[in-house]
This record gives structure tokens, C-alpha cells and sequence, in this order.
């Protein structure tokens, strides 16, 4: 129901307007190079917002166990991929609008993007590949879990972590030596540093690549993850 | 004698007779390559829809929940599978679908191997599960075509189709409604026709009326027995409902343990039963006693020529002869002189429930009521869990 995305929207926004009032003085810093933090920190919301709403698309497929429905299904002749896909696929869909949303928002707000048009285009093909990972492993573990409860509690352990062990919020100059070290294992990073090249510094293209290969990877891997729970645990 | 000269007789024409070539094309026997009566059952496989072959599931943890079996449902016939819940129904209709993988043996379905063919198995077939797994925000209508594209019909098959399966189910009127105001009766005659859609050889019912009240189930009844006249689809149908077996199956396995224990006709299986079941009861109340006074009885009218079986329940004694109506006072008059008193007393003709008696010990619910919700719940639980 469309109202959800709006509803969905509002959270991104708080962070948008309430973080940016909190850390306003962190601009004097100089790691953030001379950007406000709002300039600084909309990259990393945009990030967010997908990371959280695709990190829960499992519950979808939980509610469709539980009806029925998934078993239904896997016994007409639609393959176990077109299934996987059609959720992490109808999940992204989503979030792109409600990302699309934000950085209007934060256009509004007076961020300046500096890649214009193509840059957004680019934004979205990064943040897809992450979300497109996430929902996959989270799909994966709803099959794998088949209960709300543990699945709950796996979502909420990995994306906290993977928010705060990035440089989501922070200049990467500013971190302290091993984050700087363990945020190179995480996919939010890559997206974050991507995106946010794209809104503040242009076309940095040593940067970009990775990022591109590692979420191409991350996503892969999902829904490598995916499919194998499907293999491993579809009644 | 008779009966070794057939057997001769075959043996002879197997060896003869390579019919092999009669099976369409499509069709992967692996039974042909495992069973030395292979070619023999072939001839009767060309007009089974349902073969297994040693069927077998045994779950993580041990159990045992399906246990070797072997049966053959016929082309347009409605086949029904009766047995107490945890019997082992779910798992065959499970392992027929292609939706879990038996531990060993296998199964033909439509033609195809389950295990060497899953994709056209389900092509093949329509499945209706306990659950009725309809999409509640989306529009009846929607339910049905998104099916329809599933199996890959084109646009206008669809619409066609739609039209027919709503008559079909009798919720014609309701094709745009949501599906979350329909009742429960008429979602789960939506969820029968989403299995109905792409005309499949053969559809799998799974506890079609469990959860339904009395009246909608007579329903569900009407609407299964004209699909399969209407459609001639064959239908595999579970369920742990004598009457409903009894009143729609043209040919019943009972099921117990993971063991097919009777198959046969409605009528055959209760012709097993030779005559007729008195039950009686020798005390008011079910307790140690009654066991007792129970136990004597069976005991005493066990030795009676006229007596062809006795089977003992909790509180009651069943009582098999061949003339019902001569035997009752000679029970009453033989129990009283062993100083039994006789509560109550009643004469039938065999049912579906003493035909699961007298196979398993057992009747078919030992105990109905709230417990069957729980232990419902319980079987929802481990499903979920597998």
C-alpha cells in the first residue's frame, strides 16, 4: 500500500534533519574537508535508508511461509530464482522511490550535487547492488529461520554494525586506525564512499570501481546465499 | 491352484512380450529399471497417473514419516488418502509435488519421475495446500491470473479460463473483490480453482474441508465431486475425515504410521469386515474396572463360534459376526451368564471407522476435541520447522 512508503520515508528524513542539527558543529572539523555536515551526512542517509529497508525484506517472504503461499508456489513450474527475484526485485523498486525521495529532500535542503543527473543514475545502480545483496541474504535467512523471532535478532545484530563500522557518519581521516581497517569488509562502505564521491567530489574513478565490483559481488553473493536456502531448506 | 497357473502364465508372457515401446516417449520409468516386474506393471502405468515405488521419507531426527510405500492412482479417478493427522499424508503429497525429496524410492506423477523431472511434474499437476495460500490484499481475479502466468498461458487462455473456474467454484459476482472479505469457504474455493487453472492431469487436495465448518465442507464436497465429472480430473485427496473419504473417493488408502495398511474401494474395504459390528459397552463410567469387565467379555465371547473378531476400545467392545440381528441376543444372553451387565448396546453395518479398527487397533481420533487444535498447531510448528 503506497501510504507505507510515505510512512517508510519519515525515519530517513528525522535522520536528515536531526543529525545534521546535532553534528553541525563537526564541519569545523577538518577531516570533512570545508562540506556541512548535511552535505556530508546525505550520502550516508540515502545508503541507510536502503540498507534498513531491504536488510527487512525477509519478513515478506516469512508472512508468505507461514500463509502458504511460498509452498503453493514452488510447486508450479516458476523457478526458485524468478521467486527470489521477484521480491528482492519488488523490495528495490521501494526503496529506489523512497532514496530518490530523500535526496530530493536534501536537494531542497541545500546539498549540491556535484555529478548532476548522471551521477543519480550512478547513486542508484550502487545503492541497488547493496540493497539487492541485502534483501537476498535476508530472504535466504527467512527460509533458513522460518521464525520471525531469530530473524529479527540477526537483522538488528548485522546492520548496526555494519552502519557504525563504516564511514557512514565520520570522514574516513577521522576514524580511528582499526575502523578504518575493518570497514574495508563491509559492503555499506563501498556504497557510502561511492555515493558519496558522486554528491560531493565528482567522478573519482579509482574509488567508483571498487565500488561497483565489490557491491556487484555483495549482491551476487546474496543471492547465491538465496537460492542455496532454497536448495538447503524448501519443504 | 488356479492362481499359480496365472502366475505361470505371465511369467511366460513377460518374457515374451517387450511392450516398452507402448509408453510415450516422455515417460522415465526408473521403476522399469529396478523392478523385474517392470514391464508387466508398465501396461498397467499407461492408465495410472500416480505410481510410487517404495516411497520412502525419513526426516532429520529419525522419523520415520513415510515408510516404503507402493500405490497406483488410475486416470480420472478421485483417490483418497485416510489416515489419523501425523500419519504420513502430508509427506506423500509432499514428496508427489516435488516439494521435498524422499529419503529412497520414487514416484511417477503425470508420466514423470519426481526426482528426474521435477519441472514437468509440476507442470503437470495442481496443488491445494492445507494452507490456503491466497494473497489477501490482491483481488481474486489477481490470484487466479497471476497463476494463469505462472504456467505460462497467454493473455486471452487466461481470461478465458478465469471466467470458467469462477463458475466453476461459484463465486462468480466476487472475480474483483479483495480477497481478505471473502469467508473461509470461499477462499478456499479460490485457492482450489488457483490449482485448477492450467487444466493439470492430476490435482492434490490436502485436507480440502479441515478448519471448515460442517456446512461449507458439504460444500467443498459438491464443488471437488463436480470437478472431477465436469473436468475429469484425477484428484489425490488427503484427509483424516471417514465421512469425506467415504463420500468422495472412489478408492481409499488408509495410511497409518507411514504405512499404507488397506487399499481398496469404499465398498471393499468395508466388505473386508466380514458381517456385522455390535458395540456395547459393559459399564457407565471408563475406568480401571471397565477395562477389566471389558477384557472378560472379549475374552469369553472370543471362544463363541458365531464371533468372527473382537476388537476392545476405551469403555466399549467391538463384536464382529456374521448375522448381526441372531447374535445380539446371544451375546446379551452368554454375557449374562458370566454376570456381565450389558450398559448399551448397538448393531451397524461395518463403517470406514472399524475398517480402521480392526487394521490398526486403533480408532481413527482417539481423542477429538481441543486437543485436535493443539495438536494442530503443534503439526504447524514442525512443519514450518523442516
Amino acid at each position: 500500500m503506497p501510504v507505507w512508503i510515505v510512512i517508510n520515508l519519515v525515519q530517513p528524513i528525522l535522520w536528515l534533519l536531526l543529525f545534521t542539527q546535532v553534528f553541525k558543529s563537526l564541519a569545523t572539523l577538518p577531516g570533512l574537508g570545508g562540506f556541512s555536515y548535511l552535505q556530508f551526512f546525505a550520502p550516508g542517509v540515502m545508503v541507510m535508508t536502503v540498507m534498513f529497508g531491504s536488510a527487512w525484506a525477509g519478513m515478506g517472504m516469512l508472512q508468505d511461509i507461514d500463509m502458504g503461499v511460498l509452498s503453493k508456489m514452488l510447486a508450479t513450474p516458476v523457478t526458485r530464482v524468478s521467486i527470489l527475484m521477484s521480491r528482492v526485485l519488488a523490495s528495490m523498486i521501494v526503496l529506489i522511490v523512497q532514496a530518490l525521495v530523500i535526496f530530493t529532500i536534501a536537494i531542497i535542503m541545500g546539498v549540491h550535487l556535484e555529478t548532476g543527473a548522471p551521477g543519480v543514475l550512478f547513486t542508484i545502480l550502487l545503492i541497488s547492488l547493496l540493497g539487492l545483496g541485502f534483501a537476498a541474504f535476508s530472504n535466504g535467512l527467512a527460509l533458513l529461520l522460518r521464525r520471525a523471532e531469530p530473524l529479527i535478532g540477526i537483522i538488528n545484530l548485522a546492520t548496526m554494525p555494519m552502519m557504525f563500522l563504516s564511514s557512514t557518519m565520520m570522514a574516513t581521516s577521522l576514524l580511528p586506525g582499526w575502523l578504518n581497517t575493518v570497514r574495508r569488509f563491509n559492503p555499506v562502505d563501498y556504497a557510502v564512499v561511492g555515493v558519496r564521491d558522486l554528491v560531493l567530489h565528482g567522478y573519482i574513478w579509482s574509488d567508483l570501481w571498487r565500488s561497483l565490483v565489490v557491491l556487484f559481488c555483495w549482491a551476487v553473493a546474496g543471492m547465491a546465499f538465496g537460492l542455496m536456502m532454497f536448495r538447503v531448506k524448501a519443504e | 491352484m488356479a492362481e499359480q497357473n496365472v502366475n505361470l502364465c505371465f511369467r511366460g508372457l513377460r518374457k515374451r512380450l517387450d511392450v516398452s515401446f507402448l509408453l510415450p516417449r516422455r515417460t522415465k520409468w526408473s521403476i522399469l529399471n529396478t523392478d523385474p516386474l517392470g514391464r508387466l506393471g508398465a501396461i498397467a502405468n499407461i492408465m495410472s497417473v500416480i505410481a510410487t515405488h517404495q516411497l520412502t521419507k525419513i526426516y532429520p531426527g529419525g522419523t520415520k514419516a513415510v515408510d516404503g510405500i507402493d500405490f497406483e492412482v488410475n486416470a480420472g479417478e478421485i483417490f483418497g488418502f485416510l489416515g489419523p493427522n501425523g500419519a504420513g499424508k502430508t509427506t506423500t503429497i509432499k514428496m508427489l509435488n516435488t516439494l521435498i525429496q524422499p529419503t529412497s524410492g520414487t514416484a511417477a506423477v503425470a508420466g514423470f519421475d519426481i526426482l528426474k523431472n521435477p519441472d514437468e511434474v509440476r507442470r503437470h499437476i495442481g496443488y491445494v495446500a492445507q494452507d490456503v495460500g491466497v494473497d489477501e490484499y490482491g483481488t481474486g481475479r489477481e490470484n487466479l491470473e497471476l497463476y494463469g502466468h505462472f504456467y505460462r498461458l497467454d493473455g486471452k487462455t487466461i481470461k478465458k479460463r478465469v471466467e470458467e473456474l469462477f463458475k466453476l467454484v461459484d463465486l462468480s459476482g466476487y472475480e474483483d473483490k479483495i480477497v481478505s472479505t471473502y469467508s473461509g469457504g470461499m477462499r478456499k474455493r479460490l485457492d482450489i480453482a488457483m490449482g485448477l487453472i492450467h487444466k493439470p492431469d492430476v490435482i492434490f487436495l490436502d485436507e480440502p474441508t479441515v478448519g471448515l465448518d460442517p456446512q461449507t465442507r458439504v460444500h467443498i464436497w459438491e464443488y471437488i465431486h463436480n470437478l472431477a465429472k465436469a473436468m475429469g480430473t484425477t484428484i489425490f485427496l488427503t484427509t483424516h475425515y471417514m465421512e469425506e473419504a467415504d463420500h468422495l473417493a472412489d478408492r481409499i488408502a488408509i495410511i497409518d504410521l507411514g504405512k499404507i495398511i488397506a487399499l481398496g474401494t469404499p465398498n471393499e474395504l468395508k466388505q473386508s469386515i466380514s458381517g456385522d459390528v455390535v458395540t456395547l459397552s459393559p459399564c457407565a463410567v471408563k475406568d480401571a474396572e471397565c477395562k477389566e469387565v471389558i477384557r472378560h467379555a472379549q475374552s469369553v465371547l472370543s471362544g463363541e463360534s458365531f464371533v468372527i473378531g473382537t476388537q476392545a476400545t476405551d469403555g466399549e467392545l467391538a463384536v464382529y459376526v456374521d448375522k448381526g440381528e441372531s447374535a445380539v441376543p446371544s451375546i446379551m444372553r452368554i454375557l449374562a451368564g458370566q454376570g456381565i451387565e450389558v450398559k448399551t448396546i448397538s448393531l451397524a453395518r461395518p463403517s470406514l471407522e472399524d475398517v480402521f479398527l480392526k487394521y490398526t487397533g486403533r480408532t481413527i481420533r482417539p481423542q477429538e476435541g481441543a486437543h485436535t487444535t493443539y495438536a494442530e498447531m503443534q503439526r504447524k510448528r514442525m512443519r514450518r520447522q523442516r
